[in-house]
């Protein structure tokens, strides 16, 4: 695909031409140290440097709550709710592409999720090469730290005003060319752009599995009865943060509200999580993972066994979102799957 | 199908459960629509013992409350604990913490020895509740949610998930990211994490959550830069009914 | 299917058209569907009921398939909101369902085979889809024996309807209630006590069918193994919370599998390894 050239003083006239018919939202600072994609107005300082979205991106494409169908409970008629409004999300790190990668092909597949579907095909992503690496991310050695799909634009930045701009689609090619005049990247762009990601990716091997990531699943296998699960399970508070927080996980619950004259009503769906305690609690109160143990167990085994046995990839990206929002100090992919890789270590 | 009959009642508290309700105004009306209110102090005037559902605001804190609560809940088919104080015994019980003689004084002062008080307790100490419309003061569209549930002879449904679900899903940053304490880990949600999103942090007014594990939430809270006096006085404010509070 | 409206998370409408009491805690509701087509489900498939402003919750299918009639039964023990919902229904009626969703029994698997139906609790409920189906196709099975297993005689269903079945003589019924009070004459003690008393069982030619509490699977399971009957002619049909249906929603997950679509109905091979399945 074609690789062009853009500079920061075009971004402001791009941004306000795209912003006329897309919801833009852009990274920039919440406060010291913090960053999320926020909607972009003229004038919003860009924060280039950011290690990682505080929210992960899933919330634009799958939000926290949703409407799924409307109900009119005298005639008990009902019709489906879809919302989903045109949107570009600009400065989407790899890793949380690849994320939304795996939410394409696991809520699309089988029974579409049709909410889901419509929200996605209105959202361009804008990918963006990470300059800096959070403290609590190993994406690179989970097979994360490049993504080859799934956006329409790829930013890099390779100096402090120019960017190589890997088009991805069609729709991102025509949303770059709407203030005309796109020149294509010289070879020493795009040699600035692949040092720029060579210099990130070493850096994000800071935090690394002990093993090739492709190993997990069978060091799952090994591990169910591991005395790691209660160790670390002990601490857990059932708060589902490391469940909300991660961009790969899409669990929901789904419940009804009626209007004040009890007539017509909404059925929404809210994200729910594994590892709240009446996840998977059926009518008559029998949990089917009623300890602390099983559920903390049944995460760890979703992102590094099942996802993977599903389509081939571990259901985490390595963002470290789950490590800095456990109050507890519990969740942590790398250090769970690098300890488990010890405990084994007289097998392999 | 009657209307079903609905009365207010309130002991130990501020009344601000019943003002929140009053606030709704508008939406009050769509709803009472399905009720017939006999007695609601602050809305309307009058009171007749016929009743089905009770809502009761305030704790339990004179021996004395505990028959009328019980000649309430003789009374209602169905009786609601309205608020912080009712559900979970709320502020109320931070004079648990306190002499006895220290805290009559200070309320009532020479005249102490005329009132008879006790530690202040939630109703369920005392009869049986059936629903909980928690918080401090509780949030009037849960209010209402409830109310309905109710009205559709649903058993109400609040959340069983602590306030950390609806921090991460409004998209807050972690108190405890930010070296603050919260009570979010062990606090029932439904509230929106209305506090945290407004600047604050968690106090905990909804009650723990089912199963906190309040072990775990100690070790959490007891963080360099906290004293231990902090996290007494955090988990006593709302909490000192319950096993969470030192 | 308009695929500019289509979404699965919109329920047809059904009538309720008959309400039978069967125990203090168990009905049995009789739906309709509004669209006059038969439900076209097969046998252990459930749907997801709504009764709006309430909710929505999965049921098994207590009918056996019908080609020309478009009426279908479920039967509820009121134990959560949607049940007690449906409770207060009145013939008439309207409630929202989705589906037939899930996996079925393999009955062409048992054609000309002996079938042994277990049914403990409320798991006669499915079973039932299952086993008037055969019972249509009678000649076309070898033996079949059900075995019925009840806590207390007071919670026993379909109780008329197993007599005759017994009556009838194409099914050898067993039944037994674990804690027996004044009236009850029968076996006494759990549904494993039954496997026994089946005399001259051919383990080679024996597909099992069962659905009971979660506790029940273990112990049914290994008393058929110990009877030499091979795991994949064991057949079981696991509850979770099968809230979306569609295999999204991941409440209903036993390890990898999705109850919803992967199961309900599971060969006893295929979910062997799978610790949080039995």
């Amino acid at each position: 695909m074609t690789t062009y050239t853009v500079y920061k003083e075009q971004l402001p006239e791009l941004f306000g031409k795209w912003s006329e018919e897309y919801s833009l939202y852009v990274p920039a600072k919440l406060r010291e140290g913090f960053y999320d994609l926020v909607a972009w107005k003229p004038g919003l300082e860009i924060a280039w440097d950011f290690d990682v979205a505080y929210n992960s991106p899933k919330r634009f494409l799958f939000p926290p709550r949703e409407a799924l169908i409307t109900f009119d409970r005298r005639t008990c008629e009902a019709k489906p709710v879809f919302e989903a409004p045109p949107q570009i999300l600009f400065g989407v790190h790899p890793y949380d592409v690849k994320a939304i990668n795996q939410l394409d092909q696991l809520l699309e597949g089988g029974a579409p999720d049709q909410n889901y579907v419509r929200r996605r095909e209105a959202t361009v992503i804008m990918a963006y090469e990470p300059l800096t690496v959070s403290s609590t991310a190993f994406w690179a050695s989970v097979g994360a730290g490049t993504v080859a799909h799934g956006f329409d634009l790829y930013w890099t930045k390779i100096g402090p005003a120019a960017f190589t701009v890997e088009v991805g689609s069609a729709k991102g090619e025509e949303l770059l060319s709407l203030c005309g005049g796109l020149v294509p990247a010289t070879a020493g762009d795009k040699e600035g752009a692949r040092r720029a990601r060579a210099r990130v990716q070493f850096r994000a091997r800071k935090n690394s599995l002990r093993y090739n990531w492709e190993e997990t699943p069978r060091l799952l296998a090994k591990c169910w009865d591991s005395p790691l699960w209660r160790r670390y399970s002990q601490m857990c508070l059932a708060c589902g943060s490391c469940n909300l927080v991660c961009p790969t996980c899409y669990c929901f619950d789904i419940r009804d509200e009626v209007d004040d004259q009890l007539g017509e009503g909404v059925r929404y769906r809210e994200w729910d999580g594994c590892m709240l305690e009446g996840f998977a609690k059926v009518a008559g109160n029998h949990n089917f993972r009623p300890k602390a143990q099983d559920r903390y167990r049944h995460r760890y085994f979703r992102k590094g066994k099942y996802i993977y046995d599903k389509i081939g990839e571990l259901g985490c990206v390595g963002c470290g979102r789950c490590v800095r929002a456990c109050t507890a100090g519990i969740a942590n992919p790398l250090k769970v799957f690098n300890e488990l890789w010890e405990e084994t270590a007289h097998e392999h | 199908m009657a209307k079903p009959k609905i009365a207010f009642f309130d002991f130990a508290g501020c009344e601000g459960d019943q003002l929140q309700i009053a606030n709704l105004e508008e939406r009050l009306l769509d709803i009472l629509g399905h009720v017939e209110v006999v007695s609601f102090r602050e809305v309307v005037t009058g009171h007749s013992d016929d009743y089905d559902v009770a809502f009761v605001e305030g704790s339990i804190t004179r021996p004395g409350d505990e028959e009328r609560l019980k000649e309430i809940r003789k009374n209602a088919k169905i009786l609601v604990a309205l608020g912080a104080c009712a559900a979970i015994g709320g502020i109320n019980c931070l004079k648990n913490f306190q002499a006895e003689n220290v805290y009559r004084e200070e309320v009532y002062g020479a005249h102490a020895r005329w009132y008879p008080t006790y530690a202040a307790r939630p109703l369920k100490s005392v009869v049986k509740v059936d629903a909980e419309v928690p918080g401090c003061p509780i949030d009037g569209a849960e209010f209402a949610r409830i109310t309905k549930d109710l009205l559709l002879g649903r058993t109400p449904w609040v959340p069983d998930f602590p306030v950390c679900v609806e921090c991460k899903q409004a998209g807050n940053v972690c108190r405890y990211e930010m070296g603050r304490m919260c009570l979010g880990i062990i606090t029932r949600a439904g509230c929106g994490a209305a506090c945290v999103s407004q600047g604050a942090h968690c106090w905990g007014c909804r009650g723990l959550v089912p199963g906190a594990n309040l072990d775990a939430a100690r070790i959490v809270m007891d963080r360099p830069g906290t004293s231990r006096k902090a996290v007494q006085d955090l988990l006593r404010f709302f909490l000192g009914d319950t096993g969470a509070a030192l | 299917m308009n695929t500019k409206t289509f979404s699965p998370y919109v329920p047809r409408p059904v009538t309720l058209v008959e309400k039978t009491r069967l125990s203090d805690f168990v009905t049995r509701f009789t739906f309709e569907q509004d669209n006059g087509k038969p439900l076209a489900h097969k046998p252990g498939q459930f749907v997801n009921l709504s009764v709006y402003g309430v909710g929505e919750a999965p049921f098994s299918i207590s009918s056996p398939p019908r080609r020309t009639q478009n009426t279908f039964e479920i039967a509820v023990r009121k134990i959560g909101v949607v049940t007690s919902a449906m409770h207060n229904l009145e013939p008439g009626a309207k409630v929202g369902i989705r589906g037939p969703y899930g996996t079925s029994f393999p009955v062409m698997k048992f054609v000309g085979k002996d079938v042994l139906i277990v049914a403990g609790g409320l798991g006669y409920i499915p079973l039932r889809s299952l086993l008037f189906y055969q019972l249509r196709h009678r000649e076309e099975f070898g033996r079949m024996v059900l075995m019925v297993g009840t806590r207390e005689p007071k919670e026993r269903i379909f109780v008329d309807e197993i007599a005759e079945l017994a009556k009838s003589g194409d099914v050898e019924v067993l039944e037994t209630v674990d804690m027996p009070d004044e009236t009850w004459k029968g076996n006494v003690g759990v549904i494993t006590t039954l496997l026994p008393m089946v005399k001259d069982l051919d383990p080679s030619s024996t597909y099992v069918s069962m659905v009971g509490p979660p506790i029940m699977y273990r112990f049914v399971i290994a008393e058929c193994r110990k009877r030499g009957i091979a795991s994949d002619q064991i057949f079981v049909s696991l509850e979770r919370k099968m809230k979306c249906g569609l295999g999204k929603c991941g409440h209903c997950q036993i390890n990898e599998l999705n109850t919803c679509i992967d199961g309900p109905v599971f060969c006893y091979t295929d979910i062997e390894a799978y610790q949080e399945a039995i």
